[in-house]
């Protein structure tokens, strides 16, 4: 794994999150690797995760297929960041 | 130039009547933009933009006018009849009805306007229509694991009755050719910052079609209302 493209990772999904979801830049700014996602986000519904993963795909040029998509990598902002650099840096 | 109010004109196809919104100068020297919108949810989400666009168009002295395709925007044809085949056709005589347009077609719009004859084609944000099915079943998809129901994506092809993808009620085969759909080649492409894809022209602005709800991003609609009045003084001049 790179280490400086982990922080670039880092960045695109705060930046989605934010541009998706309508979140304000100094909120999402706040997320760590711990601030659970999916289910604490009322924004984050399941129309609003498909527009994540799929901005994500266009912004990492990344493909996620459906079967890996499941509660787990939503839970928090750390993970949702892991799994984005496990398909983008490889 | 006189300027006049948007308001709401007409065109004729073989399968009925459909709105035809115009905006901006009634004879403007620079000829009509003929704006094909995006298609489903994103079309709705891209409405506020879309109708801002054609404010600056006419600020500009470019008028333009926003057809509805049938069975979307207020069409009072059902969305299951929809199909592909239709919206061209429907499009194309739209674009007639205009005498020979510009057009500036965004997202899924850029996979209807084969029919239509037109002064030049801009593309805004293209994308091929097999990765707008697989955003509409990944909705699908995540809403039936939501809810605790079954549903297979593999169930979704024809012969068959309608599927409801993401709170559109669709024809098999309308998801099929969708599926096989690619925009054809513009003279001009254009997209937003963020998106990685090949254009000529970078704007910025984020993907606003997948907002869940869109602000109006008034630098990315001056950007592209400069964009595509240069780009029509350019075809005529």
């Amino acid at each position: 794994m790179i280490p400086e493209g982990m922080g670039q990772i880092e960045a695109t999904v705060r930046a989605v999150l934010g541009d998706v979801l309508g979140i304000d830049a100094k909120r999402v700014a706040t997320f760590g690797a711990t601030t659970p996602l999916f289910g604490a986000l009322p924004e984050l519904d399941s129309m609003a995760v498909a527009g994540v993963l799929t901005e994500l795909e266009d912004r990492l040029g990344i493909v996620i297929e459906d079967d890996e998509v499941d509660g787990d990598m939503l839970e928090t902002f750390g993970a949702l960041t892991e799994f984005a650099a496990g398909k983008a840096l490889v | 130039m006189a300027d006049r109010a948007p308001h709401i004109e007409y065109y004729h196809w073989a399968g009925g009547r459909e709105v035809l919104l115009r905006f901006g100068p009634e004879r403007g020297m620079l000829g009509t933009v003929l704006i094909v919108p995006a298609l489903f949810e994103e079309a709705n989400r891209l409405r506020g933009f879309t109708i801002a666009l054609m404010r600056a168009l006419a600020a500009r002295g470019v008028a333009s006018a926003l057809p509805d395709l049938p069975g979307q925007g207020d069409s009072v044809w059902k969305t299951e009849h929809c199909a592909i085949d239709k919206w061209r056709a429907a499009l194309g005589t739209a674009a007639a009805t205009l005498g020979k347009p510009h057009l500036f077609a965004i997202r899924g719009g850029t996979l209807l306007d084969g029919e239509c004859q037109v002064a030049g084609r801009y593309h805004f944000a293209p994308v091929p229509g097999g990765d707008l099915v697989r955003d509409l079943v990944r909705i699908r998809q995540l809403s039936a694991e939501e809810n605790d129901e079954p549903f297979n994506p593999e169930a979704i092809r024809p012969p068959g009755p309608p599927v409801e993808l993401a709170g559109n009620l669709l024809s098999r085969w309308l998801i099929d050719d969708l599926k096989a759909a690619m925009p054809r080649t513009a003279d001009r492409v254009a997209r937003p910052e963020t998106d990685a894809r090949a254009a000529q022209m970078r704007l910025t602005g984020t993907a606003l079609w997948r907002r869940a709800r869109p602000e109006e991003d008034h630098e990315l609609i001056r950007a592209v209302a400069s964009d595509i009045t240069r780009w029509v003084e350019q075809c005529d001049g």
